[in-house]
């Protein structure tokens, strides 16, 4: 792999290349990464077609082992999932607190922001630290603390418990993608529209928030996926069945379903993970740009 | 961080005050609000989780001061070292199978000369899986009977082994696993890395003779530093509190081979219902991360502050 830094051809600098040398050398250099770019695609894709393909085949079909397309390609088991009964509470929940842990830390992280790029206050590297070491800490490391905390406050089993921590992981997330974007706006832009006696809420939403938008889009899917796909917050704080978001419920479906029916489990799986691929897809460009150039850490 | 506290102590410009404000109360007004959540939820918990480590709690939820004797049991538990040692081996086999593989995935990815934006989107998306699809998917792909890589291995006419079944492929299936899910974020890192190194430096390189190992050596890793260290901290961070993934890819069977740490937390504190051993567990795991994250800063963020760009 390391062989493909560039090179393949300009290392041929030094002598007459003939017509066979080129040909080697762009031969060798379809080969290096044609062969790496294979693996990427069929390592990336492979469980995620796989699961796929079984949903729209039999039940019985997905235990035969030269079985690769579906024979009768069928809706059945997504008709099963969708009519299962709890579906459509878990599908809610999963939309509503995600929906919650991505407004509230978007507006609080705003203003955090907002003051960290453009204040000089004392002790605001201390704050700052204080709004980023836990993003070191091991999430689920804390759900045994949080559980008997919860449980003193009576808040199990409530959407309370689940917005509360969503919002609390989600904040530090929003806020250091977002101090990122605004220092990166300049300040010249800045103190004319103070000088055209623009406040600090005028600057924020006329000159900072549009200037900045692929920041906050950026921090937005961050926090659709942080809430969406959380599961050891709601393991660890829910044990009623209609409290349980999608991951949750996918987890249980393996108790739940007496006999292993795969058409089903993996019809739920890719129902589970649309939504927010579809999020992703439609913002895919500010959101691979932004972490490509480093504003995600 | 007292240094910076002075440093900043100093009246800011006329020019970074941005005419009408001061740097009065508002700064901290604007900071406090999600500052409350984040010490109020996460700084609780670990406070909290201290603090259970030394109470044991009783059937009736009454907790009485106990001192170390939590940790004296669990670091006797010849369980928990079995799930200690798997952790680390499983950390390590993570990192080493991860980077390189996101190193050869952002080398692919920057020389591809088509269809970047697509495969650069592509990579990206197992990242947006959560990690209890990615195990129910993974388990799905290596069933036994109806498992797409046994479906593979017969169609070559090859032996076919029940991965899930087996103590060491159950361990290798999970290392796997984990690396699907963390390797598209840390591959994306390394690819900025390496498009902020200057083309032309390669281009000295090739002339002086260098040729590619060398320079990939030579030149690109120590140019791509700072994100080498920030996709390693992901990678650590990822792996040591890997949790949902074995829960539901194997749930730490079978024979325990592959009972992590968070796992054993689990189990401990949620299904025998010790929280004061079960929260010696977190602050473990805590530790842990805490000190490689640290060491990671140290030594390839700060240690390479030139190479930083402002921001």
């Amino acid at each position: 792999m390391a062989t493909l830094t560039r090179g393949g051809e300009t290392a041929m600098i030094g002598r007459e290349p003939g017509f066979f040398d080129a040909l080697m050398a762009r031969f060798g250099r379809v080969i290096l990464i044609g062969l790496p770019l294979a693996f990427l695609v069929i390592w990336t894709m492979v469980p995620l077609i796989w699961a796929l393909l079984a949903s729209f085949k039999e039940p019985l079909e997905i235990y035969e082992s030269r079985s690769f397309w579906p024979r009768n390609p069928s809706l059945d088991a997504y008709w099963t999932v969708l009519g299962m009964d709890g579906f459509g509470k878990w599908m809610f929940n999963s939309i509503l607190v995600t929906v919650v842990a991505t407004i509230v830390p978007l507006i609080l992280s705003i203003i955090a922001a907002y003051a960290f790029a453009r204040y000089l206050f004392p002790f605001r590297h201390v704050l700052l630290l204080l709004y980023l070491v836990p993003r070191i800490i091991p999430r689920v490391s804390l759900i045994v603390p949080l559980n008997d905390l919860m449980t003193d406050l009576g808040l199990i089993n409530t959407y309370w418990v689940l917005y509360i921590t969503y919002i609390a992981s989600a904040v530090p997330l929003a806020t250091w993608i977002l101090v990122g974007f605004f220092k990166a706006v300049p300040r010249e832009i800045e103190e004319s529209a103070t000088i055209d006696g623009a406040n600090m809420w005028n600057r924020l939403r006329y000159v900072i928030l549009p200037i900045a938008w692929p920041g906050v889009v950026t921090a937005a899917v961050l926090c659709i996926r942080e809430g969406w796909n959380e599961f050891a917050f709601v393991l660890a704080l829910v044990t009623e069945t209609g409290m349980r978001t999608l991951p949750y419920a996918l987890y249980m479906l393996k108790d739940s379903m007496g006999v292993q029916d795969y058409a089903v489990y993996n019809a739920f799986t890719i129902l589970t993970v649309l939504p927010l691929l579809v999020v992703y897809l439609l913002l895919e460009r500010r959101v691979v740009d932004s972490i490509v150039s480093g504003a995600v850490k | 961080m007292s240094t910076t506290a002075v440093r900043t102590g100093t009246p800011p410009t006329a020019r970074e005050r941005l005419g009408d404000f001061g740097w009065g109360t508002v700064p901290y007004l604007m900071v406090i609000p999600g500052l409350a959540f984040v010490l109020g939820v996460l700084g609780y918990a670990v406070a909290g989780g201290f603090w259970l480590s030394l109470h044991e709690t009783d059937m009736f939820l009454m907790k009485t001061y106990v001192g170390l004797q939590n940790y004296i049991a669990v670091f006797n538990d010849p369980r928990f070292q079995a799930s200690l040692v798997r952790t680390i081996v499983f950390v390590i086999a993570s990192i080493a199978l991860g980077i390189a593989m996101s190193m050869m995935f952002a080398l692919t990815l920057y020389h591809v000369g088509f269809g970047k934006r697509f495969f650069r989107g592509m990579s990206l998306v197992p990242y947006f899986v959560s990690g209890i699809a990615a195990a129910v998917m993974f388990r799905f792909v290596f069933t036994t009977s109806g498992g797409f890589v046994n479906y593979v291995l017969q169609q070559l006419g090859l032996h076919t082994p029940s991965w899930l079944g087996d103590p060491y492929l159950a361990f290798m299936v999970s290392v796997l696993a984990n690396c699907w899910f963390m390797v598209p974020f840390a591959t994306l890192i390394l690819l900025g890395g390496l498009q902020t190194v200057d083309k032309e430096i390669y281009d000295a390189a090739t002339i002086d003779g260098a040729g590619p190992v060398q320079t990939f050596f030579k030149i690109t890793l120590p140019m791509i530093k700072p994100m080498m260290g920030v996709s390693l901290i992901w990678v650590s961070y990822i792996s040591f509190s890997t949790f949902d993934i074995i829960l539901a890819l194997t749930a730490g069977g079978p024979q325990r081979a592959t009972e992590v740490v968070s796992m054993y937390m689990y189990q401990l504190a949620f299904l025998q219902l010790d929280f004061g051993q079960g929260a010696v567990l977190m602050v473990v795991l805590l530790l842990f991360n805490t000190v490689l994250s640290l060491f990671y800063i140290y030594f390839f963020v700060l240690a390479d502050k030139r190479t930083e760009k402002g921001n």
